[in-house]
């Protein structure tokens, strides 16, 4: 029995062998600490560091390198956006089918005076923008999206949306963790304000790293304070990119793969990763369509989906189903609600969750037959037990 | 390379080298001295003498520097030519 990988969302396997290869060397010959001191070790870590900015600000189409921040993962991003902006008495609006990386910020900071509207996606994610142009507001102060669902693959027109923030005064924070490296980003192009995004997942690094895009002229009080080896004679947190934004030693070594990942995705595109993507979903959706007793979620048009998908086997739940499929197949899948209870109430999914199937650059139409084929014969037998039982 | 830029953060020095770099002028990242400014990382020595094209270089490039300095020798060391200027 061999290894299929299906769940690039919760984190991308395998990783390009340049990965590995890139954070060894890091450790080994870039071993100092960046921006701390002047030797080698210390300047070969900056050079690290800085050139992944370099990189990143390239992909993102983002301009400035310095308004690119690292953080942890997409949540620490997300969370330094949200408690930077958000203040007592402020309003801002976001979608039914946000992460819990999202949402449980909000909920807390609803806790504190913030005042959330939740704009309800459609079954299949869809989220209409002229019901995102009702909620907002003169004095909104920010719209916050996914630009896909982590569940349904549903993917939101983000530059719609944030020309609709920016019609009500408002700024716009997308939350890429599912497309960044798996679909083309434009920031300049979307005028998205904000972005979080995970380095882990389509952009093919190591777990630890991540950031968060600033737009140039915005400035965000920061998260963390403490040392960032610049301005050291005071004892004030500078207010300069990135230093204000990243106190203490970053993950040089997990740097140091992201990079490499993102090399990687230069090298092959962005467009061929997402082609490659829609294609698998698109094969595994029309094989699908033939397994009695399956329902599948999200968007049917291939154009508005990335590489995520959701579905149910009648008569098994998900767990059950994910189980047989990783004993029996060989195939990883996540079961359950995929830390997004919101958009599992808007798919009428909840509580008893889906099974996701997220593809990325190295899956094959092989596996997905392999796939189908497997579902076919859960199927099969989940349809037998509902017959035992009535 | 008598000249020498101070930056705010690493992050500015390492960019500048890359912009001066490519410009196709000389730049070396050295420790910076203390004296001269109270980033713990590194400063960038440069040719004096092509000062102008190298901070038009820099400033395209929305290279924040802190200040510029020159190296004489035999008299006072290394002196601050310029005022520490804001750049965005």
């Amino acid at each position: 029995m061999g290894t299929i990988y299906f769940d690039n969302a919760a984190s991308s396997w395998p990783k390009p062998p340049e990965v590995p290869a890139a954070m060894a060397e890091c450790l080994a010959n870039a071993g100092g600490n960046p921006g701390r001191a002047g030797h080698r070790l210390s300047i070969a870590a900056a050079r690290v560091v800085e050139q992944t900015r370099e990189l990143l600000a390239d992909l993102f189409n983002a301009g400035d390198p310095s308004r690119i921040v690292f953080t942890h993962n997409a949540t620490h991003a997300l969370n330094l956006a949200l408690y930077g902006l958000l203040r007592p008495g402020d309003q801002v609006v976001t979608t039914s089918v946000e992460h819990n990386s999202v949402m449980r910020p909000l909920r807390h900071l609803e806790t504190r005076g913030v005042e959330i509207t939740v704009v309800a996606c459609a079954p299949d994610g869809t989220l209409a923008v002229h019901e995102v142009r009702r909620a907002l507001r003169p004095g909104t102060r920010l719209l916050v999206t996914t630009h896909a669902s982590n569940v349904l693959g549903t993917v939101m027109p983000i530059g719609e949306l944030a020309a609709a923030a920016h019609a009500a005064g408002a700024l716009c924070l997308v939350d890429a963790s599912q497309t960044a490296g798996a679909l083309p980003i434009d920031l300049e192009q979307t005028g998205v304000d904000l972005l979080a995004f995970t380095g882990h997942k389509a952009l093919l690094g190591p777990t630890g790293t991540g950031g968060l895009v600033i737009r140039a002229g915005l400035e965000v009080p920061p998260l963390m304070r403490g040392g960032t080896g610049s301005d050291s004679d005071r004892e004030q947190q500078p207010e300069f990119h990135p230093d204000v934004h990243e106190s203490g030693t970053l993950n040089v070594a997990g740097i140091a793969g992201l990079a490499a990942g993102v090399r990687f995705l230069r090298d092959v595109g962005i467009d061929a990763v997402a082609a490659h993507e829609r294609a698998l979903v698109a094969d595994f959706r029309e094989r699908a369509a033939d397994i009695a007793g399956m329902t599948l979620y999200g968007p049917e048009d291939a154009a508005r989906r990335c590489g995520v998908l959701s579905f149910n086997l009648a008569g098994a739940s998900s767990s059950e189903v994910a189980q047989l499929l990783d004993d029996s197949f060989g195939i990883m899948a996540r079961a359950g609600l995929h830390c997004a209870p919101s958009a599992h109430r808007t798919a009428g999914t909840f509580p008893n969750g889906t099974v996701r199937f997220a593809f990325g650059w190295f899956n094959t139409a092989d596996e997905v037959r392999t796939a189908a084929a497997a579902l076919g014969e859960l199927a099969s037998w989940a349809a037998r037990k509902i017959a035992w039982t009535v | 390379m008598d000249g020498l830029i101070t930056f705010f953060a690493s992050h500015y020095a390492l960019r500048a080298e890359t912009v001066l770099t490519r410009g196709g002028l000389s730049a070396k990242l050295i420790a910076g001295p203390r004296d001269l400014s109270p980033n713990c990382g590194v400063a960038l020595r440069f040719e004096y003498a092509r000062r102008e094209h190298a901070l038009a270089l820099l400033d395209a490039q929305r290279v924040r520097i802190d200040g510029v300095h020159r190296f004489v020798p035999r008299t006072d060391g290394w002196r601050n030519t310029e005022a520490a200027e804001w750049r965005r």
